[in-house]
């Protein structure tokens, strides 16, 4: 499955959808189609890569097939791969910032 | 089950947003974590609930004393498969200007073994603040880790209110 995130995230148009989708969330193929320079063809067939991923999902309403940034899969990756890593750093600079702060304040 | 009934537009407000998750565990477990307040600190930012689970009780989120997370009524509660709520966020300004919105929680067998959970927040109004539904990646990445490893997730920030909301 998280194969299947990084693969689906590897792909600059696929990354330029789920921007779309997270602009405005629940948006027809129609819809997404104007929004790339792209066939009607390409644009399902990249849909249906992130879908595969579960980073999008659909429902119907009436005839209508809407589709929705499902950014789970991005919280996974994030929780077991970058929190991880990056984290340590982070509260590492964190730390540095508030001790300069308030270095700062003591000598005013 | 109809997609249809999910984009019922009440005073016009329409938009939605869907969560997805799989998780390796039962059915019942699943829906013992999503009921149990004890079980529901552990993964979503510390916060108990308290509810009788019964269709058309009312239900309450929060740190008694710290900070009000939401409320509403559970208006189908149908174990260990589907639950309805209204949901009323109270944590901060920004948020209660929302009023009234709702939270379906969807339990589907998968395989053997697993689960899939799709929470949909809709009844939203339009251009509502992200916040309000923001948090929901945490909270299902958190149960799926409680379920499956037994541990909490300790990523920053999604235990903020445990400890009576000690966390710095």
């Amino acid at each position: 499955m998280i194969d299947d995130v990084f693969k689906a995230l590897a792909d600059p148009t696929r990354r330029q959808l789920l921007d779309e989708l997270f602009e405005e969330d629940g948006q027809t193929l129609s819809a997404l189609e104007q929004r790339l320079p792209m066939s009607r063809f390409g644009v399902a067939k990249h849909l249906k890569v992130l879908e595969g991923a579960g980073l999008v999902t659909t429902r119907k309403r009436g005839r209508e097939k809407l589709h929705f940034l499902n950014p789970v899969p991005i919280r996974e990756v994030h929780d077991r791969w970058v929190s991880k890593y990056a984290e340590p750093w982070a509260a590492a600079l964190t730390g540095l910032k508030k001790d300069l702060e308030e270095e700062n304040d003591d000598e005013r | 089950m109809s997609d249809e009934r999910l984009y019922t537009v009440v005073d016009g407000r329409g938009a939605m947003t869907v969560f997805e998750i799989y998780i390796k565990t039962s059915p019942e477990r699943l829906w013992e974590a999503i009921t149990d307040g004890e079980m529901r600190k552990r993964y979503s930012f510390g916060v108990g609930i308290e509810s009788d689970w019964t269709p058309g009780s009312a239900y309450r989120a929060g740190v008694p004393g710290v900070i009000d997370i939401s409320s509403g009524e559970n208006v189908e509660v149908d174990p260990p498969r589907r639950l309805v709520q209204t949901f009323e966020a109270l944590w901060s300004e920004e948020v209660r200007a929302a009023g009234k919105t709702r939270v379906t929680w969807e339990i589907e067998p998968v395989g053997d073994d697993s689960c899939q959970l799709r929470v949909t927040h809709d009844q939203l109004p339009e251009g509502a603040s992200s916040e309000l539904f923001g948090g929901w990646p945490m909270i299902l990445s958190g149960l799926k880790t409680l379920l499956e490893t037994g541990e909490d997730l300790t990523t920053p920030g999604s235990l903020m209110y445990a400890n009576g909301g000690a966390w710095a």
